[in-house]
């Protein structure tokens, strides 16, 4: 017990120790900025949880943070590099809008689930291309993922200004879905999507398929080595194919929770690049996935806590991005390190 | 022996890196013009030591007496100045120039000091070659040579240089058994030239073949030298190993009952994209309980064979079947079904996943059949216990379940792949270059297990391009050329001369 302790320790040390420095830093800028260095700080780490309705906002801003993490690691495990979350998500979202929309009329008890698993499976769709382009064709998923992202981007664009649009509304945003299929909110935090709660349950979840499962490991065999993991009889390209599917779904699904539980209707840009969050979120987590949504929480906790603190103070919020660049640099630094030593 | 006599002096030499010592202390004496072979196993040391004297690494402590002077290497540069040359296990030679251009690279001869006189290059190579008597054509482009002509090009290089002192680092790691004989005839002219060779190899046959003397390195220290006519191959064997060795060998055991073919090839041919026959026409038969090797140079097919016996590869041609079973378009599990075992010939390509656990390699394919998932779970209890058992019954060193497999040596990562694939108790083992890399210790116990397999019934399939292994294990021997199978032979009438001119396509000659 106390050995495994031990490792959990060890395993954390470095992440925690590049998280404090990152910190310590970035108090010495905020200090050179603002007057008020010590209030900047505290808005930044704790306002979230100054109210309970701050704190809503800290789990909404997290739920999408995590599921996309969560997706990551799945084509990570898999050996593939995802940078298609931001697609996979606003697939997801725009169909569970335009099913919500056309499906108005039916009961809530067939709409729901279809809206989301429209979401999740519009998600899973645009994960499945790249993995496909990757197995069969070898097309670099880099490049697929990344050009997807601003295909998909741009088709919600024309069906959120074009079609579904909301003209009595300002900006770019579509009708609301009906009512009846919102999600509800989470116990004793009356603000917070119950999406948080499906996130949490996916990240443990996500771990025990990935981990203890001979699919998981038939998953990291192929992402690990693909030609041993041929070699043992695995369905190698097939585990990459379907590991690119649910990492797509899990995208699809934040997308789709986000509509049905907070914005309970599409907008153009409700995304502050989560995609791209979430991935550095992964990485932070090292592809684990219950690490991923402690990373998610803590980008969460910065996001917010960082409009706060320019509420606040007159410290910029785009502080945040420094010190995101700043912790990826430390986190980096150390693994070449370690790479080198090994 | 007085001092005037001897060339090159180690005394006590030792290099660490980091905290890991690759050489603890290393004495040596080499005596102006003979041939030392400097023998030891993988890891012992060998490698290190020469690149101390090829002025690739400093020792960490020790002296080094060259021609009576103590003298320090600095770099390779100065190591040639001191007239030692170095021939590398690989080459480093321009395949598009000529002999003579590659010998007098980056110091040809000069006309009116800038344009290189081409005439006095090939004259001084031409030169070079007559007095080693060499058999080369100086005007020759190196990629028209054979890889036994291209090491002569090295040695050359060498000689070019006035090295009193060469060095030959495994140098008969790349050639077939005719080429080893040409180069120990080689090495035999530079001796009596003069020239004093030290000869790096683990080959116990060479030692006897070539050497005067025998160094023997075990664990960073020389541990003895001995005049190379009064010891046995089994002596030197035992100062390498540090115990008596036991030279398995497939007339050890009578038990053995021939039974039906378990693999059975016919005209099985592979094309790549360029539309060049990888495999041409195969066509062979493993039975149950016999050994049947597969000689050959490297890149003549044998990959080829085992991808398509493994399924790995498709086939554009002919039919591979387990027993009465057409197997030829079966996926890999149903081949595993069928009764394969497969150990790849590169264990970090094919074999392992480094960065997984020992565990998690060693369970591979095998999750269902030893009852590794429970209610779909991934029994953690069993996978340890399992994993343990294994490392256990394969004397797996340093291996723990949760140790990523990538920190194990290569003979143990060797001993993991073959528990992983013996655990199915296969009726076809097929396994490639078993002992690459490996040292005698752990060669001995491979061995072994590949003559169990063949005794428990199995038939097995044995591809090496070491052919001492192939000899010493197989039943029948099949020799690749160029992806044909150039012929079968039985044990008892195949030698090492047979074996080898089919080894260099010469079918007609055998015959």
């Amino acid at each position: 017990m106390t050995a495994s302790l031990l490792d959990v320790l060890r395993a954390i040390r470095a992440p925690v120790a590049a998280i404090l420095l990152t910190l310590a830093i970035g108090f010495l800028l905020v200090a050179s900025i603002t007057d008020e260095p010590v209030r900047a700080y505290r808005d930044l780490l704790f306002a979230n949880f100054d109210s309970l309705s701050n704190f809503a906002l800290f789990l909404n801003r997290a739920t999408p943070l995590t599921l996309i993490a969560l997706g990551v690691v799945f084509a990570f495990r898999a050996g593939i590099f995802n940078v298609g979350g931001e697609g996979q998500l606003y697939a997801g979202a725009i169909t569970t809008t335009v099913i919500g929309i056309a499906g108005a009329s039916m009961p809530a008890i067939v709409l729901f689930p279809l809206a989301l698993l429209g979401g999740i499976a519009a998600g899973a769709v645009v994960g499945w291309v790249p993995g496909v382009l990757k197995v069969r064709l070898a097309v670099d998923e880099v490049v697929t993922t990344l050009m997807l992202n601003i295909i998909v981007l741009l088709i919600t664009s024309w069906l959120a200004n074009q079609v579904i649009r909301d003209t009595t509304a300002y900006g770019a945003v579509s009708w609301m879905v009906p009512e009846t299929i919102w999600l509800p909110p989470m116990p004793l935090v009356p603000r917070a999507t119950s999406g948080f709660l499906v996130a949490v349950v996916l990240a443990f979840a996500s771990w025990v398929v990935l981990f203890r499962t001979r699919w998981g490991a038939e998953v990291r065999a192929a992402g690990t080595n693909l030609r041993f993991a041929e070699a043992t009889g695995v369905p190698a390209a097939r585990r990459v194919i379907t590991a690119m599917v649910v990492a797509g779904g899990l995208a699809g699904l934040a997308g789709s929770l986000y509509v049905l539980g907070v914005g309970h209707r599409f907008e153009q840009n409700f995304s502050p690049a989560y995609g791209l969050v979430g991935l550095t979120c992964a990485l932070l987590a090292r592809t684990h996935p219950i690490g991923a949504l402690a990373t998610a929480l803590f980008y969460a906790m910065m996001l917010n806590g960082a409009a706060y603190m320019q509420i606040s103070t007159d410290v910029p919020r785009s502080l945040v991005n420094l010190l995101t660049g700043l912790l990826v640099l430390l986190m980096t630094a150390r693994l070449v390190r370690a790479a080198r030593h090994a | 022996m007085t001092d005037r006599d001897i060339i090159l002096s180690l005394g006590g030499i030792a290099k660490s890196f980091g905290e890991k010592p690759a050489l603890v202390h290393v004495n040596l004496d080499v005596a102006r013009g003979e041939v030392h072979v400097i023998c030891g196993e993988n890891g012992a040391g060998k490698s290190t030591l020469m690149n101390i004297l090829a002025g690739i690494h400093q020792p960490s402590a020790g002296s080094l007496v060259l021609n009576g002077r103590t003298v320090t290497i600095a770099d390779p540069i100065a190591a040639s100045r001191l007239g030692i040359g170095m021939v590398h296990q690989h080459f480093t030679l321009v395949p598009s120039m000529t002999v003579a251009e590659n010998i007098f690279l980056g110091r040809q001869p000069r006309r009116f000091a800038i344009l290189s006189d081409g005439q006095a290059m090939v004259e001084r190579a031409a030169e070079l070659i007559a007095r080693y008597n060499f058999r080369l054509d100086p005007e020759a482009p190196v990629r028209t040579l054979s890889v036994g002509q291209r090491q002569r090009v090295e040695i050359l290089k060498a000689l070019a240089f006035d090295a009193e002192l060469l060095i030959l680092d495994e140098p008969t790691a790349v050639l077939t058994p005719p080429e080893v004989d040409e180069l120990i005839g080689v090495v035999d002219g530079l001796r009596s030239k003069g020239r004093t060779v030290l000869f790096i190899t683990h080959k116990l046959r060479e030692v006897k073949a070539v050497s005067d003397r025998v160094t023997v390195i075990r664990h960073g220290r020389s541990v003895s030298t001995h005049r190379t006519a009064d010891v046995t191959e089994a002596d030197i064997a035992r100062d390498m190993v540090g115990r008596d060795v036991f030279l398995v060998g497939r007339k050890s055991g009578g038990m053995r009952v021939i039974g039906d073919a378990v693999l059975a090839l016919d005209r099985v041919t592979m094309t790549n994209h360029a539309g060049r026959r990888l495999l041409d026409r195969v066509s062979f038969e493993v039975r149950a309980g016999e050994v049947f090797g597969i000689a050959g140079v490297d890149g003549n097919g044998q990959t080829e064979l085992a991808e398509a016996v493994a399924g790995l590869m498709p086939v554009q041609a002919g039919t591979i079947r387990f027993g009465e079973r057409d197997m030829t378009v079966a996926s890999v599990p149903a081949r595993q079904a069928a009764g394969l075992g497969y150990v790849p010939e590169d264990r970090l390509d094919r074999g392992l996943s480094v960065t997984m656990s020992v565990a998690e390699n060693v369970a591979a394919a095998n999750y269902g059949r030893a009852g590794l998932v429970r209610n779909g779970l991934v029994s953690q209890s069993r996978l340890a216990t399992f994993a343990d058992d294994k490392i256990r019954e394969f004397d797996v060193r340093g291996a723990q379940p949760a140790t990523p497999a990538g920190w194990l040596s290569g003979g143990n990562m060797q001993k993991l792949v073959i528990a992983r694939e013996l655990e199915r108790q296969p009726s076809l083992l097929l396994i490639c270059q078993p002992t690459r890399g490996l040292d005698i210790g752990a060669s001995e116990f491979v061995y072994k297990r590949i003559l169990d397999a063949a005794d428990r019934g199995a038939g097995v399939l044995l591809i090496s391009s070491e052919l001492s292994e192939i000899f010493a294990l197989s039943d029948r021997i099949g020799v690749m050329y160029s992806g044909r199978l150039m012929g079968v032979l039985d044990r008892a009438d195949a030698d090492e001369g047979r074996v080898g001119v089919l080894m260099n396509g010469g079918a007609e000659q055998a015959a």
